[in-house]
């Protein structure tokens, strides 16, 4: 934001679809909800990425480039956890939801695409510390009742 | 034209037809006016809203000029409104006119009509075309112009159009907030002057209003157009057209925005350089971006262009002293072309040799050194029409094959008991050819034919040698020891030296001073001689054995800078200048000096004693090893508390001090040598100074003299009392005035005449000569001085001290209850020194009057001079000034006042003549009369004359003895 001198006080509707969050949803669907967060957030980061070297792309990788891609490197291994831990309590195949079809248009401006691939970095933070807070919500409730979601994920 | 009859009545029809016509011509010309002023019909417009040009086409009749005005549509702003002279179209017979808009199109709606003009005549306006912007009902919020790209300092206007129902806030250029102008409802307008050069992902203008829930905005890239620069073809298979250019600036665009470039219109994807399949001989580089484009040419022919490949399979062939080196060629065509190529050959320096011939595939190296590495590199050019040097070669590493060493450069220490050592510095790898394996070492006396030999290690560079084992050998015999180095190759040439001891009687050493170039040292040639010279140093410390450097010179040196790694600062060195050192080495010259000076490491050696009450401080050298440069000389402190004060600074020879004048006490003295770097840490000594024994043994020895001296004088008075009594305090007589003493009556005028005295009459049954008082005048004394009003009665002060100083150095003092008082009285006049002793009721020594009128009716002393009698107003009145003998005193009548002869103020003083002719005739006052007054009680000349004054001031011991000696003749009876 600072280096592209965008405005503090502006944001657009969130590009991650998911239901909202509810009191009534257990640790397993927290994790589910987290982990088609973190999904859809992995799947614009590559299309940004692409788009950004298609439009904005140097000869010249630079510092930029290098913080981009550590991001994406950690978001996927993010991505690849939660997976592991649902396929650990529910052992069935993971649905993940495709993205809205008007997010699949791809900016038309350079503006657009800047705000674009800025929307969704903002996305891939708020969705990592959602993570942290549901993996220690989830690490604490085990330590509580270590069966608990193997238990729950049966009765399911 | 019509006949008219021919009548009368046809005059005033003339009239009339001639102003029909008029009107008639004028009707004409506004009926023509009209045709032509057309109103423009079929107005069109063409927008072009990347470049911002609105193109406006109408048929326009015959006119030439119209007017145009164009408008915003919605606040029916005139935005442009000129005269312009349309162009023609031949085709369709349209005027044609293009406008280009400060804002982008899509901002708002403009109106565009327009007229025709002639001169002042112009025709109504065309129906109004509107261009719709942006801004309409139904659209969204958005700016413009997108992603535009603009060279630097150019001005562009941005526009922002809000929503339907939404505010607008700002529009922002980078991080600058801009003014801002409005075009429409919804349409807002800012622009950005004299723009900077954007960076890598442009600038972004944002839109900012009361929706926080887009963000609207646009980027703009700026840059610069293409600059090229160095563009140039060659060939390196003689073949293809190799092209290559330089970017004289960084447009700072990408991407889409980035410069295309081609040559000779085929396209080149690399930005610098483009291949093209022949040699075409004549090219054409074109570059283009978004804001403009740059075209260079170059032309050749294909030989002048040839830059060589690198040469390939590089191979040696060594040998001791030289190598082959082959090569091949990437490109057969390179055989029939000739080439000069450069040979690059690397050991410890780096050397180039130039080869040549056609299609060279070899160079021969030469002068290489034995058992070296070598790394070797290839590059050639073309020899004829010379481009470019080629690429080089890989580098090649090769060794030549070992040789046999040189001869090792020996040297010799002796000892001056023939004892020494044979040295010779190790061969070096560019001397040794090759591994050395070892030395051998040969003594040889030539007289005797004798030798011994003695195989070393590669290692060694020295040999101890004792020629006193030689049965045969003598001072005068010479011994000659030989070194050969060998290795795996064979042995080199031997190198000799010959053995004896030559400083028999060595040359002083001058000092040289280090210089950045070492150490400088020169002497004089001499021309008989054409031997060589042999430097050699070592560390002045050393004395046996000592591990030598040295270097050899040419015949005709007469100077050299030595230097070496080896040197250290503070250590001293010996150089010696040897001439003929293979042959027959003499000693020449010898030098001392030192890289760097410093300040001595070592101190003195402090000694410190007391000789009567000084102290006497010794020392010896510094040690050579701790002086660490030349000793200028010492400085002496002495410890003063905390710091120390510089006593004195002693030159180099002087090793003692001695300090004088210190009091009973403990002193800590400190002794530091120094060198021009400065002084060492210093020697310290501390003494307690004991009281000097002798001076208080003296004193104490003086003391006791004196206090026995006294005591026998008080036992001897004691003794005599009686006589003391009789001699000096007998019973006063009365006066006997000759004459008549009383003839005059009256204050008496006392002006005594100069060097008049006043003679004492003794008691007269002790003397009837002496028993009256008699004024003996003294004219042969002429002092002049204080003649006149001078009072009477007095002497001379220097007569006066002198009695004082009598009386006072004597430790023998009459002592006489009835004249101590006035005695005491005397002594504590303010302004004489004169004591009178034993005159009780005189007042006067000239006037006699009653005790009341002492002080106020005769003689009032001078104030200067004034006697104090204190209350005893009936005292002895003290003669006042030395010389004031005059005036009437000097008259031989006497005046004496009756009053005077009934007081018994005055007493005949007891008349003293010295016993000693010696003193007698010395004086030159009348003998009779010693010229003074003198108390009663007192043994002493009150005035004795100066002459008399000067010569026992001189010889004060000697009147002590004449007072002594005259006390005891006076006590016999």
């Amino acid at each position: 934001r600072k280096k592209e001198n965008f405005p503090p006080d502006v944001s657009d509707g969130p590009l991650v679809s998911v239901p909202p969050p509810s009191s009534q949803l257990d640790t397993r669907d927290k994790l589910w909800r987290l982990h088609s967060a973190l999904e859809q957030c992995h799947s614009l980061l590559e299309r940004a990425i692409a788009k950004e070297e298609e439009e904005l792309g140097g000869e010249e990788k630079g510092e930029y480039e290098n913080r981009r891609k550590t991001v994406k490197d950690r978001l996927l291994f993010l991505l690849n956890h939660t997976r592991e831990l649902l396929r650990a309590a529910d052992g069935s195949s993971i649905f993940t939801p495709s993205l809205d079809g008007s997010e699949l248009d791809d900016p038309a401006t350079l503006f657009q695409l800047k705000w674009w691939v800025y929307r969704i970095f903002m996305e891939v933070k708020y969705w990592s510390q959602t993570a942290i807070a549901v993996l220690q919500e989830l690490q604490s409730d085990t330590a509580k009742t270590p069966s608990k979601l193997s238990k729950r994920s049966a009765r399911r | 034209m019509p006949h008219l009859p021919n009548s009368p009545t046809a005059k005033p029809n003339y009239s009339s037809v001639w102003v029909a016509f008029v009107l008639l011509g004028i009707s004409a010309i506004n009926t023509q006016a009209k045709i032509a002023i057309t109103v423009p019909q079929q107005v069109s417009l063409s927008a072009n809203f990347s470049t911002q040009q609105l193109s406006i086409s109408w048929l326009g009749g015959e006119a030439t000029t119209f007017d145009l005005i164009i408008l915003r549509t919605e606040f029916n702003e005139t935005v442009f409104y000129d005269t312009v002279s349309a162009v023609l179209n031949q085709d369709g017979g349209q005027h044609q006119w293009t406008w280009t808009s400060v804002e982008p199109l899509e901002c708002t709606s403009l109106s565009l009509k327009v007229r025709s003009r002639e001169g002042k005549t112009i025709s109504e306006w065309s129906e109004p075309q509107i261009l719709e912007g942006r801004d309409l009902p139904n659209s969204v919020k958005s700016m413009f112009p997108q992603d535009r790209t603009v060279p630097v300092g150019a001005n562009t206007t941005f526009c922002c159009i809000v929503q339907e129902g939404k505010d607008f806030k700002s529009i922002l250029y980078g991080s600058t907030v801009m003014n801002v102008k409005r075009l429409s409802r919804r349409s807002y307008a800012t622009t950005a002057v004299n723009q900077n050069i954007s960076g890598n992902s442009g600038t972004n203008v944002v839109c900012l209003s009361n929706d926080p829930s887009s963000l609207t905005g646009t980027v703009i890239f700026v840059g610069y157009p293409p600059l090229l620069s160095k563009f140039e073809c060659e060939t390196r298979d003689l073949i293809i057209a190799e092209c290559q250019w330089e970017e004289g600036r960084s447009t700072n665009l990408y991407r889409k925005n980035a410069t295309r470039y081609s040559v000779n219109e085929r396209d080149c994807p690399e930005r610098r350089r483009c291949t093209l399949s022949q040699w075409d001989g004549n090219w054409t580089l074109l570059a283009v971006n978004p804001l403009g484009q740059y075209s260079l040419t170059d032309s050749a022919e294909v030989s002048h262009r040839v830059h060589p490949v690198a040469p390939v399979k590089l191979t040696p062939v060594a040998h001791a002293w030289n190598a082959t080196v082959l090569w091949e060629w990437a490109y057969s065509s390179y055989s029939s072309l000739a080439l000069v190529c450069q040979v690059e050959l690397a050991s410890h320096n780096t050397m180039l040799g130039n080869f040549s011939g056609v299609g060279l595939r070899s160079a021969v190296l030469l002068d290489l050194q034995p058992d070296e590495e070598y790394k070797v590199q290839v590059r050639c050019g073309s020899q004829k029409n010379f481009w470019k040097w080629g690429d080089w070669s890989k580098a090649l590493s090769f060794k030549t094959k070992p040789y046999v060493p040189d001869a090792p450069d020996v040297w010799m220490w002796m000892n001056r008991d023939n004892t020494g050592l044979v040295v010779w510095k190790p061969l070096t790898r560019r001397q040794s050819h090759g591994q050395i394996v070892g030395y051998k070492v040969t003594l040889w006396n030539s007289e005797e034919n004798e030798q011994h030999t003695e195989i070393l290690s590669p290692e060694s560079k020295v040999l101890p040698v004792n020629l006193t084992r030689w049965a045969s050998f003598s001072g005068d015999n010479k011994v000659i020891a030989t070194v050969i180095a060998k290795n795996v190759e064979g042995m080199s040439q031997p190198a000799s030296v010959l053995l004896h001891l030559i400083d028999d009687e060595p040359p002083a050493l001058a000092q040289t001073v280090y210089t950045s170039t070492g150490f400088p040292l020169s002497w004089q040639h001499n021309d008989n001689s054409t031997c060589g010279y042999l430097v050699e140093w070592c560390n002045a410390l050393c004395t046996r054995d000592c591990p030598v450097d040295w270097i050899r010179l040419d015949a005709g040196n007469t100077n050299i800078s030595v230097q070496s790694a080896d040197f250290q600062p503070g250590v001293r060195y010996n150089f010696s200048l040897y001439s003929c050192p293979s042959d027959f080495p003499v000693l020449t010259h010898r030098w001392q000096g030192y890289m760097q000076e410093l300040a001595p490491s070592s101190s003195v050696r402090l000694e410190i004693t007391q000789q009567g009450c000084d102290v006497v401080l010794t020392w010896e050298e510094i040690p050579l090893a701790g002086r660490r440069g030349f000793l200028l000389g010492y400085n002496v402190y002495i410890s003063n508390g905390s710091h120390l004060t510089r006593l004195a600074n002693l030159d180099l020879g002087t090793r003692t001090y001695t300090k004088k004048g210190l009091s009973v006490s403990i002193h800590k003295f400190t002794v530091k040598a120094y060198t021009s770097a400065g002084e060492d840490t210093g020697g310290t000594a501390s003494i307690r100074l004991e009281s000097c024994d002798g001076l208080i043994l003296e004193i104490l020895a003086s003391l006791g003299m004196v206090t026995f001296l006294l005591a026998t004088v008080a036992y001897f008075c004691y003794k005599k009392r009686r006589w003391v009594k009789k001699a000096f305090y007998p019973d006063i007589p009365e006066p006997k005035l000759p004459g008549d003493w009383f003839r005059t009556q009256g204050p008496l005028d006392v002006k005594p005449p100069p060097h008049s005295m006043v003679h004492i009459i003794e008691k007269p049954e002790r003397d009837s000569s002496k028993d009256s008082l008699v004024v003996i005048p003294e004219e042969e004394e002429d002092d002049g001085e204080g003649i006149g009003d001078e009072p009477v009665d007095t002497d001379e002060p220097q007569l006066l001290r002198y009695y004082n100083q009598v009386v006072d150095e004597r430790p023998i003092r009459p002592r006489f209850p009835d004249s101590s008082v006035s005695s005491s009285s005397s002594v504590d006049s303010a302004n004489t020194d004169v004591t009178y002793t034993g005159i009780q009721t005189s007042c006067s020594s000239l006037v006699f009057l009653s005790d009341s009128q002492c002080s106020s009716e005769g003689f009032q002393p001078h104030t200067g001079f004034s006697v104090s009698s204190g209350d005893r107003g009936g005292g002895y009145q003290p003669q006042m000034q030395p010389v004031a003998l005059g005036g009437n005193l000097a008259s031989p009548e006497p005046l004496v006042e009756p009053q005077v002869v009934s007081s018994g103020g005055y007493k005949p003083q007891s008349s003293w003549l010295l016993d000693s002719p010696t003193e007698t005739d010395e004086k030159i006052s009348p003998p009779p009369s010693l010229g003074s007054p003198t108390s009663v009680a007192s043994t002493q000349f009150l005035l004795p004359d100066s002459e008399e004054h000067e010569e026992e001031r001189r010889q004060p011991s000697s009147l002590a003895a004449a007072w002594f000696t005259n006390l005891l003749s006076s006590a016999k009876p």
